[in-house]
């Protein structure tokens, strides 16, 4: 009888083993598109230390599906959004866009939040000729060289870093400090960030590391006081960024202070540093032209609150809900007859303001599929963020 | 001079909060012969647990650090109870899966209940107020009390260890395991106290720590390598040498990233460690392990 | 006892041709998908098995084994990208590297053993982490670099699509001949002996250092010729893909398949691969679900899926970790090889 069962248990994992072989895509006109829905894809971080990135962003797009699909779809289809984790590794983000291309069978993809894990996947959306728009994933090379297939209106590295380098150099800063991490997401950064600065003739006084998990900045604080830097350009999380601040302020240190896109709610980052004071003089590149707490963007906090009760608005919701609305757009211009064709014939011609985005998303330049090419500047001041001039290039 | 002055409190600062993790980590394997690679991520529930009562809920500070304390206690007595115990026996693979099993469970719970919140969570520190200059070196409140805490959580234990019952029980049987059953100890209880005790300890350390480290789903596993690093470098079966280890691999890092540069801050101790166990097998304070045949 | 002929039938090595039979067919009836996970599947495989030799027979408790993996595959991209050499001799430099490296970490890891060896593991892969991320003029740092698709066209003629897979799908068959081989000659008996008591291995006259740096090599060389196959897998090369959860992927695999056992290898990576492409559909809770998988395997089957088969006539492997449940010396549940320090 035993042995019974341990045979069964062989052919249980045989079965389990072939199984997942024979799953073939539907054949279909326009693939992921019926009457009544269209499935959209993303991929990105949903587990692991990066699924801010991923998820939040996420969540800013289905809280846009959830709006158009309240107001009746988009010709009567329902948006509808199949995530997929790519826990921002290469091998895992090949195999999400694999899956969504030939399992979840989806129309297009709006996703990436890591580079690496992006620029992997990269030559898989073009080989599978899915129309993609990226929504965090910041280094050029996703989109540069120009594929048919690819969109971003994510501000990318080199438009955020020389973005950067002009402020300080615009507010007269003579001795550049730079904080980085080196990590994949900081280098896809930092690369740009140094070519900025040779564009100018400048070089940083000091170009120094931090890593996302260090939790004293000590260090990186005295070398900046002794190289007497005026500005600290910080390639950082907001996490490793906070250390710094205080370490800088422990050692009664209070130079310009740049953050970058990812760090671009100054009024969250203020509370998060939580000393008075302290980042006072910080500013901040961001991809939107808002925070959280600005009026303009409360119905959008509402919804996110309704749909994901445990989360409050984060600047990645409304970097999800920019890209989102700039997919609906298109959508809507490709017509009812939907074609991935038409959409990306639509995506070549966007030029549409979203409510979020610093600066109307335009796609018309052949050349160029880096939609975003504006970044805003924001600063805290009191309880809610300003802008100061969004003009940058 | 003033440079090596900064350095050497930064090391120490820093060096005191790898000593608090390490120090959970070297009860439990005091007693169990387990490393319990979980450590850092019940650290870090602990930690949104205070979170929770504290901020969320607006508890009292010293009620919330006890209630934290508290339910890091259960939290640990549990984990032993269905992770800890069936597989303590069966080697270092097997624990070493099973606790990073639990790891991954607490981190996506962490994720899911507070993960949306922010890039991370800032920790309202115990003791406010402007840095204080020692020798001229300014100094935070909170980084003091963290020193203080991880001493006086040192002395507490070892006062524990020796002068109460349970704490006697538990020295029995890292001692001797079966003399210790000889002498009817039972002691399936023992390692689930110990491993409830670490767990508290962490619940503690996090309570101290977070004003400093900030909150965040991650924050866990970095620090449990770094705090198994300074248990390592201790023996890992000596309380003061956990501390000792946690300030030697502090001031390690504060001094390669002043001295040479900030690149080999966070691999400097890994550079250490394996010079120090290719001479030292058994840790800085470990001593040599007579051979048993 | 089931006749003769059946034995022969289900046997382990009928049920190991059956599973690399349907690999080989896979192309012809998966989607792209399906064979991309198939392919990682392989290359695991190689992995767990390299991994199996070091830790489930010669009982070396190492944690840097992604690390290996990773300077195989940054090895073999870096020499076609740096130097513009073919495939066929990056790929060998690239095992070469993963092989020398792998026997030089050895050096001080032949003092240690159980906790010690694994911090001492675990700091040199954190430190080949550093060393990918910081060594911007060779590695590319953190941003990572693409690797060229490889056509072996005249040697392996089955279009550009399908050349990895086979590829890896012939190597794989060959590396595990080849640790079958191995693992049934003096070497295999070597291993486990040093597993089981080192004392009592010296007391034999087994050469511990020689044996160890041996096994070490072994895992290296594994490690380094999955690496070699990884990189013109994905065409994109980049740390993330060599970092902890790596490690703990591939040490799950030879638990949940089975430690000191070769089939145990080849289960436990399709397993665990599978497992992990299966609970994508848990999304953001996966990592919950992942955890929990892994902790109830090793509750609940600790000497993992292997040994449940071994017990069936004609799985019995040479040297396995569960010879003994046949043979059993003492009524002591027999004790997985890689034991906590001995205390007692």
């Amino acid at each position: 009888m035993k042995i019974w069962r341990k045979a069964w248990g062989v052919v249980t994992l045989l079965c389990a083993g072939v199984s997942c072989l024979p799953m073939q895509a539907r054949a279909q006109s326009a693939p992921g598109v019926t009457k009544e829905q269209i499935t959209i894809g993303s991929f990105g971080s949903l587990t692991g230390p990066t699924y801010l990135y991923g998820k939040l962003t996420m969540n800013g797009v289905d809280a846009v599906f959830a709006k158009v699909n309240a107001a009746g779809g988009i010709f009567g289809r329902k948006l509808v959004l199949v995530r997929e984790d790519d826990r921002c590794d290469p091998a895992t983000a090949i195999a999400a866009v694999k899956k969504l291309v030939f399992v979840d069978n989806v129309f297009a993809i709006i996703g990436g939040g890591c580079s690496n894990a992006a620029l992997a996947a990269r030559p898989e959306i073009i080989k599978d000729e899915i129309p993609t728009n990226i929504f965090a994933s910041v280094a050029d090379e996703i989109t540069s060289p120009v594929s048919k297939y690819i969109y971003t209106t994510m501000t990318t590295a080199s438009i955020e870093s020389r973005a950067q380098v002009d402020y300080a150099i615009a507010q007269g800063a003579k001795k550049i400090a730079v904080v980085a991490q080196h990590d994949a997401w900081g280098q896809s950064r930092y690369k740009p960030l140094m070519e900025a600065f040779k564009a100018h003739n400048v070089t940083p006084v000091l170009d120094l590391e931090m890593t996302v998990d260090d939790n004293d900045a000590t260090v990186q604080a005295l070398k900046i006081a002794q190289a007497k830097a005026d500005a600290v350009v910080m390639v950082l999380y907001a996490k490793p960024g906070a250390v710094l601040v205080r370490s800088l302020n422990k050692l009664g240190q209070n130079p310009m202070l740049i953050g970058e896109t990812g760090i671009a709610d100054p009024v969250a980052f203020t509370k998060q540093v939580d000393i008075p004071g302290a980042t006072d003089k910080f500013v901040t590149p961001s991809a939107v032209r808002y925070t959280p707490s600005s009026p303009e963007v409360a119905a959008w906090t509402a919804s996110i609150k309704k749909m994901f009760p445990n989360d409050d608005l984060s600047v990645f919701n409304l970097m999800g809900i920019g890209a989102g609305q700039v997919l609906v757009a298109a959508l809507q211009k490709a017509g009812p007859d939907l074609t991935r064709e038409k959409f990306l014939d639509a995506m070549a011609h966007i030029d549409v303001t979203t409510d979020t985005y610093a600066s109307p998303i335009v796609c018309n330049d052949p050349v160029s599929h880096q939609c975003n090419q504006h970044v805003a500047w924001m600063r805290a001041a009191g309880d809610h963020a300003e802008m100061l001039a969004a003009k940058t290039q | 001079m003033m440079m090596f002055g900064y350095l050497v409190m930064t090391g120490i600062t820093t060096g005191a909060l790898y000593a608090l993790v390490a120090l959970g980590i070297t009860v439990v394997y005091k007693a169990t012969k387990a490393v319990n690679f979980a450590h850092g991520d019940l650290f870090m529930l602990s930690g949104f647990v205070a979170y929770t009562f504290h901020v969320m809920w607006g508890v009292e500070y010293v009620v919330a650090l006890l209630l934290a304390v508290a339910v890091a206690f259960v939290i640990g007595a549990v984990s032993e109870r269905i992770v800890f115990r069936p597989v303590v026996n069966h080697g270092m693979v097997s624990v070493l899966l099973a606790t990073v099993g639990l790891s991954f469970v607490l981190k996506g719970i962490a994720r899911g209940l507070w993960g949306g919140k922010g890039d991370f969570i800032p920790f309202p520190p115990l003791v406010d107020g402007a840095p204080v200059m020692i020798a001229g070196i300014p100094v935070t409140p909170q980084q003091l009390a963290v020193l203080a805490g991880a001493v006086a959580i040192m002395v507490g234990f070892g006062l524990f260890v020796r002068f109460t019952r349970f704490g006697r029980i538990m020295q029995a049987t890292a001692d001797n395991t079966k003399a210790a059953r000889l002498i009817g100890i039972r002691i399936e209880r023992v390692y689930m106290y110990t491993f409830a005790v670490g767990t508290a300890l962490a619940g503690a350390a996090a309570v101290l720590m977070a004003p400093i480290t900030l909150l965040y789903p991650d924050i866990g596993f970095v620090l449990f390598i770094k705090a198994f690093a300074a248990a390592v470098l201790g023996g890992l079966t000596s309380i003061p040498g956990a501390v000792v280890g946690g300030f030697a691999i502090g001031l390690i890092e504060a001094l390669a990233g002043g001295y040479i540069d900030t690149n080999l801050q966070d691999v400097s101790a890994y550079i250490v460690i394996m010079l120090v166990l290719a001479f030292l097998p058994n840790g800085l304070l470990g001593g040599p392990v007579a051979r048993r045949v | 006892m089931a006749p003769l002929a059946v034995r022969h039938l289900f046997g382990c090595r009928p049920f190991l041709v059956l599973v690399f039979a349907l690999f080989a067919a896979v192309p012809f009836v998966a989607n792209p998908y399906v064979l991309f996970v198939a392919n990682l599947m392989l290359i695991y495989v190689i992995l767990a098995t390299g991994l199996n030799i070091l830790v489930g027979y010669a009982g070396q408790f190492a944690l840097a084994n992604a690390a290996m993996f990773g300077i195989g595959a940054y090895g073999t991209g870096l020499l076609q990208v740096k130097l513009g050499l073919p495939y066929i001799v990056a790929a060998p430099g690239g095992v070469l590297l993963a092989t020398l490296v792998g026997t030089i970490i050895t050096l001080p890891a032949l003092r240690l053993s159980g906790v010690y060896l694994a911090l001492s593991s675990l700091s040199f892969a954190m430190f080949t982490q550093w060393v990918l991320l910081h060594w911007n003029s060779v590695t590319f740092g953190g941003g990572g670099f693409p690797v060229p698709n490889i056509d072996l066209r005249p040697l392996l003629p089955v279009g550009p699509d399908r050349t990895i897979y086979y590829l890896s799908w012939i190597v794989t068959i060959a590396l595990l001949v080849l640790a079958w081989s191995l693992l049934r000659s003096r070497v295999g008996r070597a291993f486990v002996a040093v597993r089981d008591g080192e004392i009592a291995a010296q007391a034999l006259g087994i050469h511990l250092l020689r044996w160890k740096a041996l096994a070490f090599a072994l895992s290296g060389f594994y490690a380094g010729v999955a690496g070699a196959l990884y990189a013109p897998l994905l065409g994109y090369i980049s740390p993330e893909g060599f970092d902890l959860f790596q490690m703990i992927v591939q040490k799950s695999m030879i638990v949940v398949g089975g430690m000191g056992s070769l089939l145990g290898s080849v289960i436990g990576a399709i397993v665990i691969t599978g497992v992990l492409e299966i609970l994508r559909e848990f999304k953001s809770t996966q990592e919950i679900v992942f955890g929990g998988v892994l902790i109830a395997f090793v509750i609940f089957r600790p000497r993992g899926i292997a040994a449940w088969l071994q017990s069936l006539p004609g799985w019995a492997e040479p040297l396995s970790a569960f010879d003994r449940d046949r043979h059993p010396v003492s009524g002591e549940p027999p004790a997985l090889p890689i034991l906590k320090e001995s205390q007692t």
